[in-house]
């Protein structure tokens, strides 16, 4: 899993393809293989009561499970859907290119992803960080700030830093708006600054926490770095 | 300028925040609400006062 790299690579692909795809779907299909299961993953407590998948690492990544959110089949069929009620080319395949950054991006940790599925059950994993989304939360952000995944996620940042034009408003007039008809439609009811902001959510949200996150794990707490391969070694990392 | 340096003043209050009460970095509508809140109601209600 990624913290950060999810929120970022949208923006990264947008510039590549300007007008040919749009930031909403992409956003939405970036964050969509996790988008209703993370929670079950590591259990909320509702009234007293705790729900959390019994075996969390084959709730997420596995079959049977809702590991089959992270196939590149499940992207394409969503994607089919997106182009049947949309009939928006330019949204289906967006939603398809931010589905799969997401699903080839969380083959880099220790359990991976059913590429395959359904063809095959086989998880495909680099194992570059440590799965710990078995632990908590906390355990699971200290981990994966203390390895290789925040480089990473790093990497992203950088890149979107170093691509900064894509943020400006020019940049959001000129390809942003004129590639969605959603921004206009929105634009109804709110000022450019809101839409400006709405459209930047995603880049500040995936950059700023993952600066919080490290302050949090290595100034606030003492998780030690360790960007070993599979690391960091003193978390308890789930293979496949 | 003015419009970076108030992500800017955004991006660290959040990061503030967030350190302190890191429940605040699980939560992307939280997020984003924060962003919303920092760049454009705040800077059009004090304009609004003005």
């Amino acid at each position: 899993m990624s913290w950060a790299a999810h929120d970022l690579e949208p923006y990264a692909i947008q510039r590549h393809l300007g007008g040919k795809v749009a930031i909403v779907p992409l956003l939405i299909g970036s964050y969509s293989p996790d988008m209703f299961s993370k929670w079950f993953v590591y259990g909320i407590d509702v009234l007293g009561i705790e729900l959390k998948a019994d075996d969390p690492v084959q709730f997420h990544r596995g079959w049977p499970g809702v590991g089959f959110t992270h196939s590149l089949a499940f992207g394409l069929v969503v994607a089919a859907l997106i182009l049947l009620l949309t009939r928006s080319r330019v949204w289906s395949l967006s939603f398809l290119l931010g589905h799969w950054a997401h699903a080839l991006t969380d083959v880099g940790d220790t359990i991976g992803t059913m590429l395959a599925f359904p063809f095959s059950t086989e998880t495909f994993g680099l194992g570059a960080w440590a799965y710990a989304g078995q632990t908590d939360r906390l355990t699971d952000a200290g981990a994966y700030f203390s390895g290789l995944g925040f480089v990473w996620d790093g990497v992203w940042i950088l890149y979107g830093l170093l691509s900064w034009r894509i943020l400006t408003r020019d940049y959001f007039r000129e390809t942003i708006v004129p590639a969605d008809p959603v921004w206009r439609w929105i634009g109804r009811w709110l000022p450019e600054a809101a839409l400006l902001a709405l459209y930047r959510a995603s880049f500040f949200y995936g950059t700023t926490r993952w600066v919080a996150w490290l302050i949090w794990a290595h100034l606030l707490n003492d998780y030690p770095f360790d960007l070993s391969w599979g690391g960091p070694d003193w978390v308890e990392a789930a293979y496949d | 300028m003015r419009t970076l340096a108030l992500y800017l003043a955004a991006g660290a209050a959040y990061v503030v925040l967030g350190v302190i009460w890191p429940s605040l970095l699980l939560s992307w509508v939280e997020g984003t609400a924060f962003l919303l809140l920092c760049v454009w109601i705040l800077p059009a209600a004090l304009r609004r006062l003005r």
